[in-house]
């Protein structure tokens, strides 16, 4: 707390506005973002058609998901590396019961999600009661979790194909056509979810107290916020929001893979981070992290469609993850924009 | 003495495993006095403030606020008895705004719960009212976030916030320090606002010079116990308060 921060002097309307776009976190990804369409569409204009667009849409949605609960919860100051593996586990879990002829599809979707839940509590009691740092917790978690999976199968993909006729996975993953653009139920809930998060960090009493929680847990709980409660809650929603995404791919690739989801959780850290939500905690945003996810997702389509060898698909993103941080530490101080 | 006193603490013990950093503390704080609190270095000063205000537990003792013994075992049941503490890096959260900081675990919602929507607009203006009330409001408005404030004005917005919460007691753990003279003068008119306006205050400070200027009363700490409980700035000189927190006039 050395710095002393500029106090807020007037400015002509026009730069004003400038200055104002400029200080959002939201400003650098918008502009990649913005930037790369126009360059991938220039290259290649099959990248703007609307069956490309589609389809990129529709695998976004599963790393997206993670992605919006990962936001909330690095907004708390913490992560979760685990979610990659219970990206892979709750499919698991879910089809195992299911094929088994244990319970009924719904049955199954809800008890892989409680097991989700409390492997997230799990996680967040460790964080918060024993002090440990979040990254060491969620790595052993990512093993016991990822463990389990490869320990339950034998290594074998879960057989899904049962389930076309199942009303739960038309609810998740059915498709249907606007015009010519065919919209998957997976990208409504995405839309649906990220709406809510956003209301969620920044318009309600939960969503200021996990701020604070980032921001300054010790005045927070000085306040009377319950910081612990509010980090176990997050890390809850995480697990819960990384099994519904890994049940929707598990759906949509007819495949419940015990390896499945594996790495997933650094390219979630990476799209949150470049969508300007702080690793260290205090300020997150959802609409950035939208930005991010997107920027991530369409960098994977557009090189492709532009002839640069798939492989070298991870020099780009580290480059951009590197510009970003850059970038977002230079605005640092412009960043501190409050509500 | 009709009136039971504000804030009465008897035979508080405070131990940090082996550490033993209060011992046998007896302390009482009236209603609109303004006490300070002295000591050296780890006398046990904020270890007191931390247990009067619920943050840390205390190994025995009690605790009573206008008479009633009271249980505190949450910042929230300080808060709710009408304390407010002030530390002196740990008040605000610098990225939220100065609105935001101010009703923060207090928040003014128009729905139930955690869940509630948060009225922005209202706690906004109330913000600007206080701030004007406290003489910051030039040109700052409440949607300002706290790190982009001077450590004086951060001070002014906590001490607004104990104003607004109209709590009894106000502790202030070394609220001057790194504050420059104009600063610290005006966190000290606050102080003074506080008493004028009914409330008391415990105010902690390294600089005697300080808190000669508004303390009442002055108790002093060594060694996790309290040696002098009513040192008054009329009839103690600087140099004899000095002596007793160094334990110098023992030796005399
Ligand atoms: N969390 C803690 N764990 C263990 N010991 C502690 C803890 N906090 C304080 N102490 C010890 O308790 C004693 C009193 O510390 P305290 O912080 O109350 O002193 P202080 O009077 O506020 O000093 P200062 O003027 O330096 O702020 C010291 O010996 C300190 O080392
Ligand atoms: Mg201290």
């Amino acid at each position: 707390m050395t710095e002393q921060g500029t106090t807020p002097t007037e400015h002509p309307p026009a730069l004003g506005i400038v200055r104002f776009l400029i200080a959002k976190p939201e400003f650098g990804p918008l502009v990649l973002l913005v930037l790369m369409i126009v360059v991938f569409t220039s290259i290649n204009p099959a990248f703007a058609s609307l069956n490309n667009i589609g389809n990129a849409l529709t695998f976004t949605v599963e790393l997206g998901l993670i992605a919006l609960s990962m936001t909330l919860l690095m907004t708390a100051g913490e992560f979760d590396l685990s979610v990659g593996s219970v990206f892979g586990f709750s499919p698991v879990i879910m089809w195992t019961f299911f094929n088994a002829g244990f319970l009924p599809l719904p049955a199954a979707f809800i008890v892989a999600l409680l097991i989700a839940v409390c492997i997230g509590l799990v996680s967040g009691l460790f964080v918060t009661r024993l002090g440990i740092p979040s990254f060491l917790v969620t790595l052993g978690m990512l093993l016991v979790v990822r463990g389990s999976a490869l320990w339950l199968t034998d290594g074998f993909p879960q057989r899904t194909w049962d389930a076309h006729d199942q009303w739960l996975s038309q609810v998740l993953v059915g498709d249907f056509y606007i015009g010519g653009l065919r919209i998957y139920m997976s990208l409504i809930w995405f839309i649906l979810l990220a709406s809510l998060s956003h209301y969620f960090l920044t318009r309600t009493r939960f969503g200021n107290w996990i701020q604070a929680t980032g921001g300054n847990p010790s005045a927070a709980r000085n306040r009377g916020v319950p910081t612990q409660r509010v980090k176990v809650t997050l890390f809850m929603m995480s697990a819960a929001m990384a099994a519904f995404a890994g049940i929707i791919s598990s759906i949509r690739v007819s495949a419940a893979n015990p390896n499945s989801g594996a790495g997933y959780e650094l390219e979630v850290i990476a799209m949150v981070v470049i969508g300007g939500t702080v690793l260290t905690g205090g300020r997150g945003t959802i609409a950035g992290t939208v930005l991010g996810v997107l920027i991530l997702r369409l960098m994977r389509n557009g090189i492709v469609l532009i002839g640069v060898p798939g492989l070298a698909y991870n020099i780009f993103i580290g480059a951009i993850i590197l510009g970003m941080m850059a970038l977002h530490a230079g605005l640092e101080r412009r960043h501190n924009t409050g509500t | 003495m009709t009136e039971a006193p504000l804030v009465e603490m008897h035979h508080i013990e405070k131990y940090y495993g082996r550490v033993h950093a209060l011992r046998d503390v007896n302390l009482t704080i009236r209603k609109g006095e303004i006490v300070g609190l002295l000591g050296d270095n780890g006398a046990g000063k904020s270890t007191l403030i931390k247990v009067l205000s619920g943050a840390v537990p205390y190994t025995s003792g009690e605790i009573r606020i206008k008479g009633k013994p009271i249980v505190m075992t949450s910042t929230n049941d300080a808060i709710d008895a009408g304390i407010e503490t002030i530390y002196q890096d740990s008040a605000l959260v610098p990225m939220l705004s100065i609105a935001r900081n101010l009703f923060l675990g207090r928040e003014l919602t128009t729905g139930p719960g955690f869940m509630g929507r948060l009225d922005q607009d209202r706690m906004n203006a109330v913000a600007a009212d206080l701030l004007r009330r406290v003489g910051i409001s030039k040109n700052i408005p409440p949607t300002t976030p706290i790190g982009s404030l001077s450590g004086g004005e951060r001070q002014a917005v906590a001490i607004a916030r104990a104003m607004y919460f109209d709590s009894d007691l106000i502790i202030l753990d070394e609220p001057t320090n790194n504050l420059g003279v104009a600063e610290t003068q005006g966190v000290l008119r606050f102080v003074r606002e506080a008493r004028d306006t009914g409330h008391s205050c415990i105010f902690i400070a390294h600089n005697i010079h300080h808190v000669f200027q508004v303390v009442d009363r002055m108790v002093v700490m060594r060694r996790g116990t309290v040696v002098a409980d009513d040192l008054r700035p009329a009839t103690s000189s600087i140099q004899d308060v000095e002596d007793v927190i160094t334990g110098e006039h023992l030796a005399l």
